[in-house]
């Protein structure tokens, strides 16, 4: 049994990505409203309304510093989530894009890699434009701040890939909202808006076990420049689930499309 | 390789149906081959395989002599499809749609360019090049669909009921175009139908399927001659009567349109 991965044709993958960018730069002015006005109030609830509330620091950040990097990862990761669940079901459900473009050559696994990577970059575009508003805010403080990226990269791979495959197991677009409600549950759990730390033994554990914890960890690091070695241990474990979640949309989508 | 497809014992089977029940058959090249039959015959099924799109359960099948089972990039390379459900990209124009899909086959800028003007030409749609696509009639769609299916100037034309819901001079047509290009460029066209008409009109060839099986095949005009008697007789707006059933006749009712038809044809 061979890896779905291993039958990505990256050129192939390239001309499915660049459909897709041909339609955001035709939409482009809408595309970007999202990701300026989301974090702005983000910051603006966070930081200041529940920033106010918050006297002490917070893991030896101020709370607008802690907080920063949940802005920045939520917002983007948001992002990649959509693009991959409902972006993804209207493609290859009400307009059949996928459909037609399995009559050409490229295989089902370049496609889906495709439609990821796109997410991906979607999420991308969206963090060149946050990352200003936290330094803006105050919430990036380290020069290493732009390496952010690399952690969000991994997190909208693992994101896009998790989506992607529900979407082929979606045969009712209503599903989603079951998905969504587990999602959204666990983004309160993966430290964005408070340490994990707070959380009591056994749903820090739970905590740690959900990616996102693990993107927004790197991200603050990324931002404040306070390295642990837990870091490399949270690198190694998205890096792991990214590559499985990503092996999994891909054999999820050719189970759905060619059969 | 003698044929350009190349069927044996094909079967496709689904939980628990089988769409495409042990069928054989040949394609020729140069020639307009035509599956007929009613709605979930196992047409369409048929057509997914030769493109790749479907597994076979069991059976052989190839496409200008290469196995469906372990070339079928190089066979969707060689084929162009016009699936049943028009699938255009609507956050595309006409003209976008032939261009970004030519990426797909990898066909370079500037030839895709002057392939997409040429083809813009053939199918009359140069004045809607910019034209969003869900501004275009039915027909006008069919047709920019067939002109994408031949972007890379594929060798067989697979056609899934190419002129369904279409009025008769668009079909008419349409059927022209596909005539021209098998002629002209020599290509190989599978077309699924309905309509005896069509296939009388276009195919060589042809097989009528039923329940996923084969049960006739032959030459259109010989098929019609033993099978079907010339004489219908069709009474329009007959919501006030009954449909008359004998044995003797064959009678149908399409909406508010009484059918008969002489005899029964065997199929
Ligand atoms: N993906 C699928 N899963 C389960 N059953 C299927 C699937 N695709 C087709 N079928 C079944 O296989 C049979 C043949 O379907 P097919 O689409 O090939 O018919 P068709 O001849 O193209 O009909 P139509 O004229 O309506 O397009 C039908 O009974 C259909 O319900
Ligand atoms: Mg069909």
């Amino acid at each position: 049994m061979s890896l779905a991965i291993s039958k990505i044709d990256l050129t192939d993958s390239c001309a499915v990505w660049r459909r897709n960018s041909r339609v955001y730069l035709r939409l482009w002015k809408t595309e970007l409203v999202a990701p300026i006005i989301e974090p702005i109030f983000t910051f603006f609830a966070f930081g200041f309304g529940v920033g106010a509330l918050v006297t002490s620091d917070v893991e030896g950040l101020s709370y607008l510093s802690f907080v920063g990097a949940g802005v920045l990862a939520f917002t983007v990761l948001m992002r990649t989530i959509f693009e991959m669940t409902y972006g993804a079901y209207f493609r290859m459900v009400y307009q059949s894009t996928y459909d037609a473009i399995l009559a050409t050559p490229v295989n089902a696994e370049s496609l889906a890699f495709g439609e990821i990577i796109w997410a991906v970059t979607k999420g991308v575009v969206d963090c060149l434009f946050i990352l200003p508003l936290v330094v803006i805010f105050g919430s990036a403080t380290s020069l290493f701040t732009p390496l952010s990226i690399l952690p969000l990269i991994f997190g909208c791979i693992y994101l896009g890939g998790l989506g992607l495959a529900i979407t082929a197991h979606v045969y009712e677009i209503d599903y989603f909202n079951i998905f969504f409600a587990l999602f959204f549950s666990t983004l309160f759990l993966c430290g964005a808006w408070f340490p994990i730390e707070m959380l009591p033994g056994w749903l820090q554990i739970v905590a740690f076990i959900i990616p996102t914890t693990s993107v927004i960890d790197l991200c603050r690091a990324c931002l404040t420049g306070n390295f642990a070695v837990k870091h490399i241990y949270e690198s190694i474990y998205l890096l792991i689930i990214s590559v499985l979640l990503l092996e999994w949309a891909l054999r999820s989508i050719r189970k759905r499309m060619v059969a | 390789m003698n044929f350009a497809i190349e069927a044996k014992n094909l079967v496709k089977r689904f939980a628990d149906i089988a769409a495409v029940n042990d069928i054989s058959f040949i394609v020729k090249h140069g020639e307009t081959f035509a599956i007929l039959g009613e709605n979930g015959a196992g047409k369409s099924t048929t057509m997914r395989m030769i493109a790749c799109r479907s597994p076979l359960t069991t059976g052989e099948l190839s496409v200008e002599g290469l196995n469906v089972k372990n070339a079928d990039r190089r066979i969707r390379s060689l084929i162009g499809v016009v699936p049943q459900e028009n699938n255009l990209d609507p956050d595309l124009n006409v003209r976008e749609n032939l261009l970004v899909y030519s990426r797909y086959f990898r066909i370079h800028k500037e030839i895709a360019q002057t392939r997409c003007d040429e083809l813009l030409e053939f199918i009359r749609l140069k004045e809607k090049a910019n034209a969003k696509v869900e501004q275009l009639s039915g027909g006008m769609k069919r047709r920019l669909i067939i002109a994408r299916a031949l972007l890379h100037r594929p060798k067989i034309l697979l056609l899934d009921e190419p002129t369904t819901g279409l009025d008769p001079n668009v079909r008419q047509e349409i059927w022209e175009k596909l005539e021209e290009l098998r002629r002209t460029e020599n290509l190989t066209i599978v077309l699924s139908t309905h309509y005896m008409d069509e296939a009388e009109k276009l195919a060589q060839r042809l097989i009528v399927m039923a329940h996923g099986r084969i049960v006739v095949e032959g030459v259109p005009h010989e098929i019609i001659k033993d099978k079907v008697k010339k004489f219908a007789l069709e009474i329009r707006e007959a919501d006030s009567f009954n449909l008359r059933q004998t044995d003797k006749i064959l009678s149908q009712k399409r909406g508010s349109t009484h059918l008969y038809f002489a005899k029964l044809p065997k199929i």
